[in-house]
């Protein structure tokens, strides 16, 4: 790797810079740094798109926005935010910087994934320089668009090995007026267990189903009217009684989820889509009814290893290591082929 | 006829299978010639039923080594020639992949194969309260795996998004015959969303073997509102105003005078009278939020000067209000011989200056366009009205489609919402598209299929395509008098 970034501030720029470097990493911030390190050896020379920033189109009416790639997702929300609208999914590591190409590349969602869907659900249009540096724009602005192969979807989780993302435009919803969070002690995994599916498939529509096992606790996000969200609330305490209190400050408790800051001073943390149940001794958090975990640790190696035994795969989120993606990797030749069609010169590493 | 070599070695793949399950006889093949768009036809030279997933590859292998094209089926209900035949190829018939393999209530997913029709998987889900949120207008028939190739929608794609959304893994055997596993049982996934770009191929990619689809629970309640404008162009005032609000209803739907009086004869669905278009929409959720939302639903509906208004009160009223909705695209069959259904999408602000231009173009053509749409979406669906046994009618009609495809790009929308592009409108996809991304889309099509042997002729623009349209047909022909081998 080679000392040199390069900030191009426009597609022209991009462009150059892809042609003109045989081994490219590209990133936003690098608040995710394990993701843009490079494995292999050789002059491989880091592109940020920090400089290619900002909400480039926005339509309330629409439900839609495009901004470019290194647009940080805070000043996304607080544009969204002065027409009461927001993505639902919960963009990870707001505050730490995340960038939407970034978090694209990343496939990352949080909490809120829950209700409405992922990142890779909200995720309508997207342009991007191919590896052999030509630009690609497919997808589009509407809400609905079956025309053409969904690459837009294709980058979410793509660790910017296909592409270089350039332009994004998202689908987005309205703001709900005001959330509330419950926090139910379950005293038992079974218990845990048994509620989390019942919240599930239950017709409150919650908005978020969070849990920490060791604590046998679970969150839950109800988003809408003060008054129905209270309604629902004593629905909920009807049902499980003592065990249901209000959580006050429940803007930090989902902050420490989506900025990861639960995890304190252990070095790393890792998504794993499983059941957190066979990461028990891990500490972890567990978001989307059991669906994403997240786990910290301060020893990886060993966390790879287990998610090896497990048959599980796991992303490097926070802290630096030599690869994102650990535990058990698949590749099949389709993966490579795709690779090969996106990526024909191998500029952006394996 | 005379035997091809194709022929011949199509009696290869044959010993693959019992022989009722391999059918190459004239009748039969007829009964695979089109698909719900019946202005194309071809015959293939044979068609497979397989009944397991190892059948499946075994006939896609047998494809890949041979250079025989295939085409995968469903339920044959695609309305842009997505399933129709390729002639000198085989038809891989899915109807008897129709098992639902795991239903899991705890973790809301079902695996399936693909042929399971739509609304069985709704059907098995609803003992739990829950429900598969896609609903074609088709769901009683199409089939899942037809629903992933043409990433299907339908009145609720606004708030739950469409086939897509729902899907979290799969496993599929690509053309050239490798077996993939994509995604898994989680919502979340690691790597490229491989899942998501399946979904929507059309077919071209390979076959889907297996999908594990996500399951929603039922909402409690339902609030579901007719009203009556008098003008098109005020109903698609309403719907912004409804999206201004900060509603976020389940389903946002208009009807226009033609498609009112097309539903009201074939159905009598005692819509209101006197409006020249209808909107509904349906709130739904806990009661607590329908409760709230439906006065603030009141107070907009109120301030949109509509003409009438009618609020179902029961579960019957409401299916009645869904039956006329539901019934346009068949009853407008009644009142003409045939139809072509557009499936344009443009900006919803711009709704209503989409509907005058339609109305021009109707006016201009002499062919009348009934009007029935995704509003909450801006998905048009126009159905053009023409009678193919009148000469070069097919064509003119043909001619208003693409005029219609042309709008929806120029202003900023797709020619394409749910139906996909299939035969009918792969000269569009180049208009679309710039030149780099139909390259893009070629390249990733290779990634798959090497030998471009999985639905060839289909969502490329080009002369690949295999198969016969209504105006190239001989008059003989047309008549039925004489048929192509
Ligand atoms: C612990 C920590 C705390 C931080 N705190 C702050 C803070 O308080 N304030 C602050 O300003 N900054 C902070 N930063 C800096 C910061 O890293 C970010 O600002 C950062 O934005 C994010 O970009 P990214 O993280 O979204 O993407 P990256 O982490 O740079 O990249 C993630 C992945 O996406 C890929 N990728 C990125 N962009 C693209 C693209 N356009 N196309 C294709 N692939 C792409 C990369 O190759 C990589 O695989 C912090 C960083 C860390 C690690
Ligand atoms: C009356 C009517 C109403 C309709 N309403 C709607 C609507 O509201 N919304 C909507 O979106 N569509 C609608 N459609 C269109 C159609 O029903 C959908 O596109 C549906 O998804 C097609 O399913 P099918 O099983 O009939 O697929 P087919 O028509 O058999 O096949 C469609 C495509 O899928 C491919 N395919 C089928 N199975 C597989 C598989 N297992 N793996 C890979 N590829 C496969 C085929 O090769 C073909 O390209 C309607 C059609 C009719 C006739």
């Amino acid at each position: 790797m080679n000392d040199s970034i390069l900030r191009p501030a426009n597609e022209a720029e991009l462009v150059d810079a892809i042609r003109g470097h045989q081994q490219i990493t590209p990133c936003g911030n690098m608040t995710k740094p394990a993701m843009s390190t490079m494995t292999r050896d050789g002059d491989t020379t880091r592109v940020s798109l920090s400089a290619m920033s900002g909400v480039i189109e926005y339509e309330p009416s629409e439900f839609t926005f495009t901004a470019l790639a290194g647009t940080r997702i805070d000043e996304i929300n607080a544009v969204l935010a002065g027409r009461n609208q927001y993505l639902p999914f919960d963009p990870m590591l707001v505050q730490a910087g995340a960038t939407i190409g970034g978090t694209v590349a990343a496939g990352l969602s949080g909490a809120g994934r829950f209700r409405f869907g992922g990142l890779r659900d909200f995720i309508i249009g997207c342009s991007f320089v191919s590896g052999d540096g030509k630009m690609i724009r497919s997808g589009g602005k509407v809400v609905k668009n079956a025309a053409g192969f969904d690459i837009p979807k294709l980058m979410v989780g793509s660790l910017g090995r296909l592409g270089v993302m350039t332009e994004l435009t998202f689908k987005v919803f309205p703001k709900p007026a005001s959330t509330l969070t419950l926090v139910v002690n379950c005293q038992s995994s079974d218990n845990l267990n048994r509620r989390i599916s019942e919240a599930a498939a239950s017709q409150w529509e919650f908005d978020a189903i969070d849990s920490r096992r060791n604590e046998f606790n679970l969150y839950l996000r109800l988003a809408g009217p003060p008054q129905v969200n209270q309604a629902i609330a004593a629905q909920v305490s009807g049902r499980w009684g003592d065990d249901v209190r209000e959580l006050d400050s429940s803007d930090s408790f989902w902050q420490s989820v989506t900025e990861l800051t639960f995890a304190g001073d252990r070095s790393h943390v890792v998504k794993v889509p499983a059941s957190s149940q066979s990461l028990c001794d891990f500490d972890h958090h567990a978001s989307a009814a059991d669906n994403i975990v997240w786990v910290a640790t301060d020893d990886i190696a060993f966390l790879s290893e287990r998610l090896t035994k497990l048959a599980l795969t796991g992303l490097v989120v926070r802290g630096d290591w030599n690869q994102a993606i650990i535990g058990k990797i698949y590749q099949s030749q389709l993966s490579r082929n795709i690779k090969a069609a996106m990526d024909p010169l191998n500029r952006f590493g394996e | 006829m005379t035997i091809t070599r194709a022929d011949d070695r199509v009696m290869d793949l044959g010993k693959l299978f019992p022989a009722d399950r391999f059918v190459c006889d004239a009748a039969s093949r007829s009964a695979f010639e089109s698909d719900g768009l019946a202005a194309f036809r071809a015959k293939p030279l044979a068609v497979v039923i397989p009944e397991t997933a190892d059948e499946i590859v075994a006939a896609v292998r047998w494809c890949f080594e041979n250079d025989v094209p295939f085409v995968a089926r469903g339920s044959g209900t695609s309305l842009s020639g997505g399933s129709l035949p390729v002639a000198d190829g085989i038809v891989i018939a899915l109807n008897r992949m129709n098992r639902i393999l795991d239903l899991n209530p705890d973790a809301r997913t079902a695996v399936v194969e693909p042929g399971v029709i739509n609304l069985k998987v709704s059907q098995a889900a609803d003992p739990y309260g829950l429900y598969f949120a896609p609903d074609p207008s088709s769901q009683t028939v199409c089939t899942i795996g037809g629903n992933v190739a043409f990433n299907a929608g339908g009145a609720h794609c606004l708030k739950y998004g469409m086939t897509s959304n729902h899907v979290l893994g799969m496993k599929v055997v690509t053309a050239a015959g490798e077996v993939v596993t994509m995604g898994g049982a989680s919502t979340e996934s690691i790597g490229p969303d491989y899942t998501g770009l399946f979904c929507g191929s059309e077919g071209l990619f390979g076959i889907a073997l297996e999908i594990t689809l996500r399951l929603l629970p039922k909402p409690e309640m339902f609030h579901t509102v007719l009203i009556g404008y008098d003008s098109l162009r005020a109903a698609g005032d309403a719907v912004s105003a409804v999206i201004e609000s900060g509603l976020l209803p389940g389903a946002i739907e208009i009807m226009d005078a033609v498609s009112i009086e097309a539903a009201e004869a074939a159905v009598k669905c005692n819509y209101p009278t006197g409006a020249a278009a209808v909107l509904i929409v349906e709130l739904e959720g806990p009661k607590e939020r329908i409760a709230f939302e439906r006065e603030l639903l009141q107070r907009v509906i109120t301030a949109t000067s509509p003409v009438v208004q009618m609020i179902a009160k029961d579960h019957e009223q409401r299916m009645g209000i869904w039956k006329g909705r539901k019934s346009v695209f068949s009853a407008v069959g009644r009142l003409s011989p045939d139809f072509l259904v557009q499936d344009g999408v443009v900006p919803r602000n711009r709704l209503g200056e989409a509907l005058v231009a339609i109305e021009k173009l109707s006016v201009d053509s002499g062919i009348r366009i009934a009007n029935v749409f995704h509003a909450g979406d801006g998905n048009l669906h126009p159905l053009i009205m023409f009678d193919g046994n009148i000469d070069g009618m097919l064509h003119r009609a043909e001619a208003v489609a693409a005029d219609l495809s042309q709008l929806c790009i120029s202003m900023g929308g797709s020619i394409t919402g749910e139906h996909g592009v299939g035969m009918e409108k792969r000269d569009f996809l180049a208009k679309m598209y710039d030149a780099n991304t139909v390259e893009m889309f070629d390249r990733l099509r290779r990634a798959f299929d090497p030998k471009l042997i999985s639905n060839p002729g289909k969502m490329f623009p080009g002369p690949e395509a295999p198969s016969l349209g209504m105006a190239g047909l001989h008059p003989l022909e047309k008549a039925g008098v004489i048929q192509r081998e």
